[in-house]
């Protein structure tokens, strides 16, 4: 069905490999078959329509769940996650859409939030805020993110800058994979402009980025090598080189079905 | 493992160190002489179950001596007590008509509300149960169908303290409300406003009665705003001695009177503290009501002829405190 | 699209003022609006009640405020977190009867009665956060719970053992001149007495305060409650930090009821009753929101002090008392609204 990756093109061992990935809650099956690689500087993008099984598939990898079949591998040795703490030892963040940041609080206190520096002072040992901030500020510049403010509450900045600030911290904590679940979804142009700019920036810094998205124009901006889901099983997997964006474009609007539903609807408004 | 066990000797040695030096060479229960409360023997009458509802709002100190007085009137008479209570009117007549409902031998309800509770009583009357009030209702409970009445009306008593106010000379007198809203407080401090009768002023304040810092601050406060305060009166014991505090940190020359005892009211009568307290005797409320719907029950006796059986006012101060400090000390005065 | 993406990626982030003023991150902390409130209402009850004015009634509108003050600390920080604490208030009283009872049945030194009445206030307080973060239930609904449970057990053991619904005067027994001397003292400055709660309060202000905004603690009390799941998903232990927010309540509980105790030397059982929400009232009063994430304990002083000068400043006033509780409405509503406006005029600024 899913043709397997060309190993010979891919030089070295990927970052994170699945082969032959399942999961089922109890009689539902969620996933089946799924295999895809990460690459190191390279964006592999995970298309599917809603249902399709890309959030069962992020879960997987960022350890919130377990597949109930294939295998998982980091580095090329296969692992099974018990939590997400145990995938971001091993250097895979996620960045959920919803839950990236706590809105009321500063830039500086969400970007160290749960890594905070402190000072080796008693009895408190209090933050050291000034090295955070100054830390922040030069983290978030470094890729492109001017804020003449670090102390302003992250809820005061766009979207996109949100996304941008979470994917930062990811990377200045030792991330080599990043998870990016709908980065774009809430998004207008001009913002879903800033996150994908920081995705490539991502990218060229040597990172290996999942790109879960049902945009195909957004995947195809950044992406290198495409996966598309359709009820929980590979319907495409191919390189950007093989692909062009109409045909992910005609796989993402459903293919057949769509041209099904064409005619139908035309019938009904006669 | 060895590290926990040797914290958990040590804890526990500590503890056994602390235990020995823990206890109090003064105060506490074991200078306490048993006093016993009333003991009459008990009857040899059928037992039977009578209901007692009242207005209480919980945590009141009057309303622990009238129930009191009814569980050793109870126990004497070989009755099942069942005592419930609710400020609120409604509620209160649920509660009687509930009692009716159970089919007890006999009702005492205080008639807080009359109007509001004179269905459920009739219910009971019209039933076959008798039924006495106590405490509150001393105009309405022949209207309302009950046999007998104990107590005194709250502002009967507000005026009696209000006359004793007047022949000492008080001349602005400040009552201390500790319930916003409550109808038997404020009948106090208006009963206090009638008996004074023109020699004084009254001023009503209102604390937080659940609160008793805040009592202290607001009394604080009054006597600080107002220099003219000759007198306080609370409405309840613990409030009078919070009273007594706020005027000696004022530097205040006011006197504090009360309504109520209890022990340590009693010991701040002996020390002057507070001059007098104006009895309404709760316990004997709820005796008398028991007793006499005992007496109806086994003897067809009814007491006071049909008029008011009157609980009180007496008046607690120095000449008499030492009377009554022992049943304050037992906690049933 | 793709011509958005040829610019160079710093155009897309609108530039702002270079360094925001002083005035502007004053504007923007969360007592700020509460302060204008707070100042309002000094100038307000000093113009009205000539002996507002004095400084010995500043010391008594300083004690009402410490007395409510310093369960606002634990009840913000609780806020901050993004949870309530309806047993608040009885849990105070629960203290108090316990170290009352506890000493004066077994003839004890007070200060073991203290001391298990703190550990049985702390238990209280991880009762109420256990409850909360394992079954999930909103903790208005838990400590709904905890307090009726409180409130029924204050009543009916305190009557079980005394027999009346006070408990025992405890002056004469041993350790209460150090307890009394620690709880509620008062000592004289320049002819004002003022009370060693207001020390408390302030000390615990000033910690507490510095827990908040300086400490790792503080970080994630105000992620726990701004994104609880984005909190998790970084590694912030969430149920830690809340149960510990609830026993800190319980702390606080027990330090309040110590006074309670130890400057009355008797407890009415049914005391406690409603202060759970002076001490919300004070706290929100203080810019503490309601839905968590935002708030600081020196604004929940800053409310607790609107509070004592509304409540003492109608009875300076002389105004009528079935009046009061209208004023204090009013009072309290007033400062509400001071503090959403000044917040809503930063928020325009940023």
């Amino acid at each position: 069905m899913a043709a397997m990756v060309d190993m010979a093109v891919d030089a070295g061992v990927p970052l994170v490999e699945m082969v032959d990935v399942g999961k089922s809650y109890g009689v539902i099956q969620a996933l089946r078959g799924v295999s895809l690689r990460v690459n190191a500087g390279e964006v592999t993008c995970v298309l599917g329509d809603n249902g399709a099984g890309k959030s069962t598939l992020i879960k997987i990898m960022s350890g919130l769940h377990q597949q109930s079949e294939g295998a998982l591998r980091v580095d090329g040795e296969e692992v099974r996650f018990g939590s997400p703490r145990e995938a971001l030892d091993r250097g895979i963040a996620t960045v959920y859409q919803d839950l990236a940041v706590v809105p009321l609080m500063e830039v500086w206190r969400n970007f160290f939030l749960g890594s905070e520096v402190r000072k080796r002072l008693w009895p408190f040992n209090p933050l050291d805020a000034e090295g955070m901030r100054r830390t922040a500020r030069a983290e978030l510049s470094k890729m492109g993110i001017e804020l003449d403010d670090v102390n302003q509450p992250i809820g005061t900045l766009s979207g996109g800058q949100r996304q941008c600030v979470a994917i930062a911290r990811a990377v200045y904590f030792g991330a080599r994979v990043l998870i990016l679940d709908e980065p774009t979804a809430a998004l207008g142009v001009k913002q879903s402009g800033v996150v994908l700019r920081y995705i490539a920036r991502a990218r060229d810094a040597g990172l290996g980025v999942v790109l879960i998205t049902h945009n195909p124009h957004h995947a195809y901006l950044v992406g290198d090598h495409f996966v598309v889901l359709k009820r929980g099983q590979m319907s495409l997997d191919g390189k950007r080189d093989e692909i062009t964006l109409d045909e992910l474009t005609q796989q993402m609007a459903g293919g057949d079905e769509l041209e099904a539903l064409t005619s139908e609807l035309r019938r009904a408004q006669v | 493992m060895s590290g926990h066990r040797r914290t958990a000797a040590l804890v526990l040695a500590s503890a056994l160190a602390l235990a020995a030096a823990a206890c109090s060479s003064t105060g506490g229960k074991q200078e306490e002489n048993g006093g016993a409360a009333a003991n009459a023997g008990k009857a040899n009458t059928p037992r039977v179950k009578i209901a007692m509802v009242t207005h209480e709002a919980p945590g009141d100190t009057f309303w622990s001596l009238v129930r009191k007085g009814a569980e050793a009137a109870a126990a004497k008479d070989n009755v099942q007590l069942v005592y419930t209570n609710d400020p609120q009117a409604a509620q209160q007549s649920t509660l009687v008509q509930n009692a009716v409902d159970q089919k007890v031998a006999g009702i005492a309800v205080t008639l807080s509300k009359p109007d509001a509770l004179k269905g459920a009583v009739q219910n009971a009357v019209a039933a076959g149960i008798p039924v006495v009030a106590l405490n509150a209702g001393q105009q309405q409970w022949k209207d309302v169908g009950a046999m007998e009445f104990f107590g005194q009306d709250e502002s009967v008593a507000g005026e009696a303290a209000g006359r004793r106010l007047a022949t000492e000379g008080a001349k602005k007198v400040l009552c201390v409300i500790h319930e916003q809203g409550s109808v038997a407080l404020e009948a106090r401090c208006a009963g206090v406003a009638k008996g004074l009768a023109g020699a004084g002023t009254v001023e009503n304040v209102t604390v937080t009665g659940t609160d008793m810092p805040s009592v202290k601050q607001t009394l604080t406060a009054k006597l600080q705003q107002d220099r003219g305060i000759d007198r306080v009166i609370g409405l309840g014991a613990p409030f009078a001695l919070t009273a007594v505090q706020a005027a000696k940190d004022t530097g205040s020359t006011a006197k504090v009177a009360t309504f109520d005892t209890n022990r340590d009211l009693v010991n701040a009568i002996r020390s002057g503290d507070v001059q007098w307290a104006i009895d309404q005797q709760p316990y004997l409320q709820g005796y008398l009501a028991v007793d006499a719907l005992w007496l109806y029950l086994n003897n067809g006796n009814t007491i006071g002829g049909g008029q008011t059986v009157l609980t009180g006012p007496a008046f607690v101060d120095k000449k008499n405190v030492d009377a009554i400090a022992t049943y304050a000390n037992n906690g049933t005065r | 699209m793709s011509q958005t993406l040829e610019r160079p990626p710093e155009a897309a982030v609108p530039k702002r003022p270079a360094r925001p003023s002083l005035l502007y991150r004053a504007f923007v902390r969360p007592e700020t609006g509460s302060l204008v409130g707070a100042i309002a209402i000094l100038i307000f009850f000093a113009a009205v009640a000539p002996p507002f004015r004095q400084l010995t009634s500043a010391a008594t509108v300083l004690y009402a405020s410490s007395t409510i003050g310093i369960m606002a600390i634990a009840v913000a920080l609780l806020m901050i977190g993004g949870e309530f604490d309806l047993s608040a208030g009885v849990s105070v009283v629960t203290a108090a009867l316990t170290a009352s009872m506890l000493s004066y049945e077994l003839s004890l030194n007070l200060w073991v009665g203290t001391l298990v009445a703190l550990v049985v206030a702390l238990a209280i307080g991880w009762v109420n956060g256990y409850l909360v973060v394992r079954t999930g239930i909103p903790s208005f609904l838990v400590t709904l719970g905890t307090f009726l449970m409180l409130q029924g057990l204050n009543l009916a053991v305190t009557k079980m053992i005394t027999g009346t619904v006070a408990t025992r005067n405890i002056s004469d027994m041993d350790g209460y001149d150090s307890l009394r001397a620690v709880f509620a003292s008062q000592f004289t400055i320049g002819g004002v007495a003022i009370r060693v709660t207001v020390l408390w309060w302030l000390l615990f202000v000033a910690v507490s305060s510095y827990v908040l905004l300086r400490t790792r603690i503080g970080n994630w009390i105000l992620a726990v409650g701004g994104n609880a799941d984005s909190a998790r998903a970084v590694g912030v232990p969430v149920n830690k930090v809340k149960v510990g927010l609830f026993v800190t309540v319980g702390f606080l509980a027990w330090f309040t009821g110590m006074h309670l105790l130890y400057s009355f030397n008797t407890v009415q059982s049914g005391e406690g009753v409603g202060n759970e929400f002076r001490y919300i009232i004070a706290a929100v009063i203080g810019g503490a929101l309601l839905t968590g994430g935002y708030g600081s304990t020196i604004g929940s002083a800053i409310g607790a002090f609107i509070f004592g000068m509304t409540t003492q400043g109608i009875v300076y006033a002389g105004w009528d008392p079935d009046w009061f509780k209208f004023f204090l409405g009013i009072m309290l509503l007033l400062a509400t609204v001071t503090n959403l406006w000044v917040r809503r005029l930063a928020t325009r600024r940023g």
